[in-house]
């Protein structure tokens, strides 16, 4: 059985072949792409788990090929950037990314973002909980969407495990570590960006007014706090 | 002399004017004495409004003596019989003298507001062709042309005290002037040369004098004059502005594409070490059973590739850094995160020595470029693993008042006084480091180059035989970037 379909975008066909042939060993089924336009095409015809995504390509960059993937799939995403400036990593994330690694990289690393990134937590459901009412936002987290006012709209698999580990804790702060450990896996630790762009994420979809947020509230210097409705 | 001549002309028409009316009424038309007054009257008005009060005073003066000897009885004499002539002789003067100023006056108020009136278009005319000077030129060159055609100037220069150039305009060339220009700039007083009616007048700019002004001319009132020096500081200060508006848009499309070509170059470089260093990875993590001698020769090359990434991105860096402005890609980060990222970056040098670090969990964070500073720390750790072999090394992380103080220990030969100061410098190389260790000379230069950037100092403490310690401040994360 297949470990998870993967489509790697590269422009660059050495790191194509070099990525088919690391992945294949470890029993994951992998097409490749040459472009952000054939990978919209290939995601349109066959269904994948993973995303590997080349930040840096010509014609459609990856930027704007992951924006155009998450304006109708919640595929995970990891980005390859070739910079590790935060504006860059920060860009990646913004774009709907679940996570990057940085060009160049050793296999290892890759897999263990691969496994992190595919691996589900199943915080919430241990506890029962199905259905959550913020104000006027109805999380569900069976089909893992936030409805709002009949609008619906779907989660990514990090930003429902995000949620999910601050909705499990409530009133407690999470610290920047915990948090990053227990949603994205042993690895991390330091990706303070992650957080910011993933909470940003979250408030946009779950607060009615993202700016001054109810539930998902930032513990200065902290960490983040899940306020539960009365 | 012209003044003179025309003067002289003019008081002699004025006399042969008194003279035709004396022979006319005399000789060929005789009439009464009061009609003849009234005549000399009219003239001397006449006179007095189309040459001067010179010319008509001199002309009542006469006409009086006349009016005497050819009207008065007895005729043919100065003297006068009937005392009430000589009230009618003296009115008559009094008439002429009076009315000769009055006509003279509103003559020469007539003149005076037809040169304001001249001289208030030719201001204008300047205004508008110094909104129009080409910023591609230079300034100063074109506001003295303008000044010299406007006014019919016959000769006009301009001191720039910023770039000390003079430029000059008019068919007169004011050849010895430069001294004076600067002189009037540094005295900040007016100077006025004799011999040709020369004026030099600072321009100032806000109290503040930005030049000087030298203009060969007749006839300009202090009004236009200050209006003039108003207008040339305006055309001055503007072309100025336009200049640094001008040079700033050069070198920020020049550092654009600068950066651009440098992320092309980082981007064609790092493609293929990706795929290396994938595969190399992958050797090594993916195959147990390998022999232990191919082992060692992957990982040579997969060193090797990690070598070469480091150096690809620290030459890339430090293209940006040579070109002296560059972009901090400012973040909030954990000063114990930057530590260890550098660390995990300098893997196989590090391996087999001990780093001891320290740093409390509650260090608050910093606002720094989170890959500039890890290339410092990198920096210093390299200075350390090679300068102090087989010693424990101490990276310690501090909260000091309103900065973070990291530094870097190692208990190696420690750096000789003399080089203390002189370490920082670029391509200096201390006289004990020698042939021994390799390096470039480079990276304190660099190092301290970032910090600078980010306003913050790096220093160093050491006594010979008892280690080094290289110490930098890191700047505290303002509260409101913690959200």
């Amino acid at each position: 059985m297949s470990a998870g379909r993967i489509l790697v975008v590269d422009d660059d066909p050495q790191i194509r072949r070099a990525m088919r042939a690391s992945l294949t060993a470890r029993g994951y089924e992998v097409e490749d792409a040459r472009s952000g336009e054939e990978a919209l095409g290939k995601l349109r015809q066959e269904s994948f788990d993973l995303v590997l995504l080349d930040m840096n390509m010509p014609g459609m960059g990856g930027e704007e090929t992951c924006r155009l993937i998450r304006t109708g799939s919640e595929i995970a995403i990891i980005m390859l950037t070739v910079s590790s400036a935060e504006k860059d990593k920060v860009a990646a994330l913004d774009a709907g990314a679940d996570d990057y690694v940085t060009k160049p990289f050793s296999t290892p690393e890759l897999l263990a973002r691969i496994r992190a990134t595919l691996r589900r937590s199943p915080q919430a459901l241990q506890k029962g909980l199905q259905k959550l009412k913020l104000g006027t936002v109805e999380v569900d987290f069976d089909s893992r969407q936030t409805t709002t006012r009949g609008r619906t709209v779907r989660l990514t698999p990090k930003e429902f495990e995000l949620l999910s580990y601050l909705v499990a804790r409530p009133n407690r702060t999470i610290t920047h570590r915990e948090l990053l450990q227990g949603v994205w896996g042993p690895d991390y630790g330091d990706e303070l960006e992650y957080l910011r762009v993933f909470i940003n994420r979250l408030r946009k979809k779950i607060e009615s007014d993202p700016a001054k947020p109810r539930f998902l509230l930032t513990d200065a210097w902290a960490g983040y706090r899940f306020h539960p409705p009365a | 002399m012209a003044k003179f001549r025309r003067l002289a002309l003019q008081v002699s028409a004025a006399l042969g004017v008194v003279a035709a009316l004396t022979f006319v009424f005399f000789d060929l038309i005789r009439i009464n004495a009061t009609t003849a007054g009234f005549f000399y009257l009219v003239a001397i008005l006449m006179i007095a409004t189309s040459w001067g009060l010179f010319e008509s005073t001199v002309a009542s003066v006469v006409a009086m003596l006349c009016f005497n000897y050819f009207f008065f009885p007895p005729v043919g004499t100065f003297t006068v019989a009937d005392p009430q002539n000589w009230i009618a002789l003296f009115a008559f003067l009094a008439t002429a003298l009076t009315g000769s100023q009055l006509s003279a006056r509103l003559k020469r108020q007539k003149q005076q507001a037809e040169d304001r009136r001249l001289e208030m278009e030719r201001l204008y005319a300047l205004s508008r062709a110094l909104l129009l000077v080409d910023s591609t030129l230079p300034a100063a060159k074109q506001i003295a042309n303008q000044i010299a055609q406007a006014f019919d100037f016959s000769a006009v220069a301009i001191y720039d005290r910023s770039t000390g150039t003079v430029d000059r305009a008019g068919p007169d060339n004011l050849a010895d002037i430069d001294l004076k220009l600067r002189e009037a700039v540094l005295q900040s007083t007016v100077i006025l040369d004799k011999s040709g009616d020369l004026t030099i007048t600072p321009i100032r700019l806000g109290g503040e004098p930005i030049g000087s002004l030298a203009i060969s001319s007749a006839a300009l009132s202090d009004a236009a004059l200050q209006s003039i020096l108003n207008l040339v500081a305006i055309g001055m200060e503007r072309a100025r502005a336009q200049a640094a508006v001008n040079r700033a848009e050069v070198s920020r499309q020049s550092e654009a594409l600068k950066s651009t070509l440098l992320d092309a170059v980082a981007h064609e470089f790092k493609s293929p070490l990706t795929s290396i260093k994938a595969v190399t990875t992958d050797l090594l993590d993916q195959t147990p059973g390998l022999p232990p001698q191919q082992k060692e020769l992957i990982a040579i090359a997969d060193q090797g590739v990690d070598r070469l990434e480091r150096l690809v991105s620290e030459a890339i860096q430090l293209a940006r850094i040579e070109g002296g402005k560059f972009g901090l890609n400012k973040g909030v980060h954990f000063p114990s995160s930057l530590i260890a990222a550098a660390i995990r970056q300098m893997k196989p040098l590090t391996e087999g020595r001990e780093i001891r670090l320290q740093a409390p969990d509650d260090l608050p964070l910093v606002l720094v470029d989170a890959e500039l500073i890890e290339m410092v720390i990198r920096q210093l750790l390299d200075n350390a693993l090679k300068y102090a072999p087989a010693a424990p090394i101490t990276i310690t992380a501090q909260a000091k008042q309103d900065a973070i103080i990291i530094s870097v220990a190692d208990q190696g030969p420690g750096i000789a006084e003399h080089d203390q100061a002189r370490i920082f410098d670029k391509f200096y190389r201390s006289s004990a480091s020698g042939a021994q260790v390799k390096g470039t000379g480079m990276g304190l230069a660099i190092a301290r180059e970032i910090l600078r950037a980010h306003d913050c100092d790096i220093w160093v403490q050491s006594e010979p035989g008892a280690g080094a310690e290289f110490s930098f401040s890191l700047p505290l994360a303002p509260p409101e970037r913690l959200s």
